[in-house]
C-alpha cells in the first residue's frame, strides 16, 4: 500500500516537473531588439508597493509605459542585499535598454554593472556620485527646496508662530538641506507675510547612525518638548525618527509634516492631522529620464529632480485660500529659479 | 553465492533505510509546491510559468548554478551548525549571532591585520587566520552558552538567544564606530574592504561560486565522519539521545555538551566567515540577516544529517536564487518563496500531517529537538 502512494507521488511530480519544462514561453517582446524599448527596475530592500521610493520610482516607470516611451517594463524586488548584483543581471542579460535601480544601497552595485552592460543606460535613484560613472544618471533632488515648501507652509499656518523640525543627524547632507530649507522657508514666508515665526530644528546627531533614523521615542519626545515651548507644527524628517515626532504631533492636534513621499499614505495614525509633506518629485523624475534616455539627450552623472509638497488632504478645508496661493507662487518661484533657499550642499 | 546475497540486502537495507529518512521530507517539499501552485493560481498568476521560472533562476544557466551555490553555501555551514547541535540533544538558535560574531572577527583581520603589522601578509597566511579567527569566535560565543548549560543548566535556547541580542548589537556598534568604512562617501554602517590576500578565489573567472563551496561540502563529509565514525561522534549523539545513560556509560556528559556547542558555534561562525572572504569581501550590516534562522529550518528538513543537510541547502538556495527570474516572467511576489518554505518546514515539523495525507505509518526514530527545562 505504502509503495503504490510512493509510485503515485513520484508521478506527480514527474507529471510536473514535464509541465514546468513544456510550459508555454513567456510572452514578453525580445528586449534585445533595437526597436523594443525595456525598463527594468530593481528595489532596494523591500517591497514595490511601500507607499515610498520603490513605490513612486516604479509609478515614474509605468507613467513612461503610458507615454509611449517604454515598450515592456518590469521590476524585481530584492529580498537580500546581496542579490543587487545579480537582480541587475537579470535585466542587462536581457537586453534591457534602461535599468533603474531604487535608493543609494544599490549606489555601489549599479556603477560596478554600468560596466558590465556599457549599453544601457542606468537610473539610480537617490545615487549620488561624487565621480561620474559611464552609463549611470544619478536622480538626486533639492531637498532644500522640499524643506522650504514646508517651512514656509508652518509658518503661515502656525496660529502660535511657533514651528519646529525634528530631524535625523546633519552629517548626511540631504537631511541638513531639509533643516536648513525649512528655516529659509519659514523666514521667507516671514518677510512676506510680515510675521515673525519662531523656529525650531532639532538634529539627531548625538548617536550613531544606527540609531539616528530608527528612534520614533526620541523623535516623539523632542516633538513633545517643541509643543510644549508652543509649537503647532512640527516636520518629522528622518526615517523613524522623523516619523515618531509626526506621530507625536498629530496625537497632540498640532500639524504633522512628512517627508520624503507624501507620508498621509504611510502614517495613517498622524493622517488626520497631516498638513503636507516635502517632497521629492521621484515618478516625474524617473520618467523624465526615461524619456531623456530615448531621444538620447541624457547625461551621465547626478541629475536634479525636482521637489514639491503633498496635497493638504484631510486638513484642506483648513488652508486658507489665500495660504494655497501663495504655495503655488512659492513652488512656481523655486522651479523657474526666481526663489533661492541659498542652502549649500553640504554643511559647511 | 551466500555472501553476495547477503552484500545485495544490505544495499537494499541502505537504500531502503535512505527511503524511509528522505520520504517524509520529500513529500513535505512536493505537498508545499503544490500548496504554493494553489495560491499562485488564486491570486491570478501562472503556478507553471512560475515555477518554470524557479527552476531557470536556479538551474537554468551557469550563472544561475553559480549563484544558487553561492547561496547554498553559508546554508550548509549554519545549517550544519544547528543539525550538529540536534544531534547533541541541543537547539541552537544561536546560529545569527555566532554567525555576525565570525563575520566581524573575520573581516577585522581581513582589512586590519596588514596595517597592524605595516606590511601585506601572503595569502597563504592571511586567508587561513582570517577564517580562522573568524570560526574561533563564533566557537566561543557558542561555547559560553554550552558552559552555562552545562554547569548552571541554563536552558540553551534561551540563552543563545540572548546571545544573538549581544551579537547583532555589539556588530552594529562596531560597525557604526570604530570598524566602520572610512571612506568620505560612506554613510552605510559596513567595514572597510579586506586585503586582497584575505579573500578566497572564485573557482571560476566571472562567476561568483568560490572555493568556499567545495570546502562547504567537504566539512559536510568531515560533519558525518565525526558523527558516525569517530568516538566523540558516538559521545555526541549519546548524550543527545540520553543524557542520564551516557552518564552511566561514563561519558563526560558536561564536556560533551560544551563541546557540541562550540563545534556547532564553530560551523555557524564558519558561515559568516565564508561570506566575508568569498563573496562580499567586508560585512555590513544586514548582510546574512536570517540566515542562521533559516538554519533551522534546513536542519529539520535535512533530518539533522549531513547529507540531508547539504540538500535541504540547495533546495532553500535553489529557491532563494531563482525567486528572481520567477518575478521577471511572472511577477509574482518574491515573498511566495517565503511561504513555500515555510509550508515545507510546517509539513516536516508537523510530520503527522504528511503521513496522514500520504497514509504512511510511522517508523519509530525521531529527532529529538530539545529537551524540557533544565533537561
Amino acid at each position: 500500500m505504502k509503495k503504490f502512494h510512493f509510485i503515485s507521488a513520484m508521478l506527480i511530480i514527474g507529471s510536473m516537473i514535464l509541465a514546468a519544462c513544456g510550459g508555454g514561453a513567456p510572452s514578453a517582446e525580445d528586449c534585445s531588439s533595437e526597436e523594443v524599448f525595456c525598463v527594468g527596475l530593481v528595489t532596494d530592500v523591500g517591497k514595490i508597493n511601500d507607499k515610498s521610493f520603490n513605490q513612486s520610482a516604479w509609478e515614474g516607470v509605468l507613467k513612461s509605459q503610458e507615454d509611449g516611451v517604454a515598450d515592456v517594463v518590469q521590476f524585481i524586488e530584492t529580498a537580500d542585499a546581496k542579490d543587487y548584483a545579480k537582480n541587475i543581471a537579470q535585466f542587462g542579460d536581457a537586453g534591457y535598454d534602461v535599468i533603474v535601480t531604487v535608493g543609494f544601497g544599490l549606489g555601489e552595485a549599479t556603477n560596478a554593472a554600468a560596466a558590465t552592460y556599457p549599453n544601457v543606460r542606468f537610473i539610480g535613484v537617490d545615487q549620488f556620485n561624487a565621480e561620474t560613472v559611464a552609463g549611470v544618471s544619478g536622480l538626486n533632488f533639492p531637498e532644500d527646496n522640499a524643506g522650504f515648501l514646508v517651512g514656509a507652509l508652518a509658518a503661515m499656518m502656525s496660529e502660535t508662530n511657533k514651528i519646529g523640525a525634528v530631524c535625523g543627524t546633519d552629517v548626511v547632507p540631504p537631511v541638513w538641506r531639509f533643516g536648513e530649507g525649512y528655516k529659509a522657508g519659514a523666514a521667507y514666508a516671514d518677510a512676506e507675510m510680515g510675521t515673525t515665526t519662531e523656529v525650531f530644528v532639532v538634529y539627531h546627531s548625538d548617536v550613531g547612525f544606527d540609531k539616528t533614523f530608527t528612534d520614533p521615542e526620541w523623535g516623539a519626545q523632542t516633538a513633545k518638548s517643541m509643543m510644549d515651548q508652543g509649537a503647532d507644527a512640527i516636520f518629522g524628517c528622518g526615517g523613524l525618527t522623523g516619523n515618531g515626532a509626526i506621530t507625536a504631533a498629530a496625537q497632540a492636534g498640532a500639524y504633522a509634516i512628512g517627508v520624503d513621499t507624501d507620508q498621509y499614505l504611510t502614517l495613517p495614525e498622524a493622517a488626520p492631522r497631516m498638513l503636507s509633506s516635502a517632497m521629492k518629485l521621484i515618478t516625474p523624475g524617473v520618467a523624465d529620464l526615461i524619456a531623456a534616455t530615448k531621444d538620447g539627450s541624457i547625461q551621465d552623472g547626478n541629475v536634479f529632480g525636482d521637489a514639491g509638497y503633498a496635497p493638504f488632504h484631510d486638513l484642506d478645508g483648513e488652508v486658507p485660500a489665500e495660504v494655497k496661493a501663495k504655495m503655488e507662487e512659492i513652488n512656481a518661484g523655486l522651479l523657474d529659479g526666481s526663489i533661492t533657499t541659498d542652502v549649500p550642499p553640504v554643511k559647511p | 553465492m551466500q555472501s553476495e546475497k547477503r552484500s545485495n540486502s544490505l544495499a537494499r537495507q541502505i537504500l531502503q533505510s535512505v527511503m524511509d529518512a528522505s520520504l517524509v521530507p520529500f513529500l513535505a517539499i512536493l505537498t508545499a509546491v503544490i500548496f504554493g501552485g494553489i495560491i499562485i493560481k488564486i491570486v491570478g498568476g501562472d503556478p507553471i510559468l512560475s515555477y518554470r521560472g524557479l527552476i531557470e533562476g536556479s538551474f537554468g544557466s551557469t550563472k544561475a548554478l553559480s549563484e544558487t551555490a553561492v547561496w547554498a553555501t553559508p546554508y550548509i555551514f549554519a545549517g550544519l551548525a544547528v543539525a550538529l547541535a540536534f544531534k547533541g540533544g541541543l537547539f541552537n538558535i544561536g546560529a545569527e549571532g555566532q554567525l555576525a560574531v565570525g563575520a566581524v572577527v573575520s573581516s577585522l583581520i581581513g582589512y586590519a591585520l596588514p596595517e597592524w603589522l605595516g606590511y601585506d601578509i601572503p595569502a597563504i597566511i592571511h586567508l587561513p587566520l582570517a577564517i580562522l579567527f573568524g570560526v574561533l569566535m563564533g566557537g566561543v560565543w557558542a561555547g559560553i552558552v554550552g558552559a552555562l548549560k552545562a554547569y548552571t543548566g541554563g536552558h540553551e535556547v534561551i540563552n543563545t538567544i540572548m546571545m544573538n541580542y549581544i551579537a547583532l548589537n555589539t556588530t552594529s556598534f562596531l560597525l557604526n564606530g570604530v570598524m566602520k568604512d572610512r571612506s568620505p562617501t560612506n554613510v552605510i554602517a559596513r567595514t572597510p574592504l579586506i586585503a586582497d590576500s584575505a579573500r578566497i578565489p572564485p573557482l571560476f573567472e566571472g562567476l561568483r561560486i568560490h572555493w568556499g563551496f567545495i570546502f562547504a561540502l567537504l566539512v559536510a563529509f568531515f560533519i558525518w565522519w565525526l558523527l558516525t565514525k569517530t568516538t566523540l561522534g558516538f559521545q555526541i549523539r549519546t548524550v543527545g539521545l540520553n543524557p542520564d545513560a551516557a552518564k552511566y556509560a561514563g561519558i563526560n556528559v558536561k564536556r560533551i555538551i560544551i563541546l557540541t556547542m562550540v563545534l556547532s558555534g564553530m560551523l555557524a561562525g564558519m558561515a559568516g566567515t565564508i561570506e566575508v572572504t568569498g563573496l562580499n569581501y567586508r560585512h555590513e550590516l544586514g548582510f546574512s540577516i536570517g540566515y542562521g534562522f533559516d538554519a533551522i529550518a534546513i536542519a529539520l528538513l535535512g533530518k539533522s544529517h549531513p547529507l540531508g543537510v547539504v540538500l535541504a541547502s540547495f533546495l532553500f538556495a535553489a529557491m532563494r536564487n531563482g525567486a528572481t527570474r520567477m518575478q521577471f516572467l511572472t511577477q509574482m511576489p518574491v515573498d511566495l518563496i517565503s511561504m513555500i518554505q515555510a509550508f515545507i518546514l510546517l509539513f516536516v515539523a508537523a510530520d503527522a500531517i504528511i503521513r496522514y495525507i500520504y497514509r504512511i505509518k510511522s517508523k519509530g526514530e525521531r529527532v529529538v529537538l530539545t529537551r524540557g527545562w533544565g533537561g
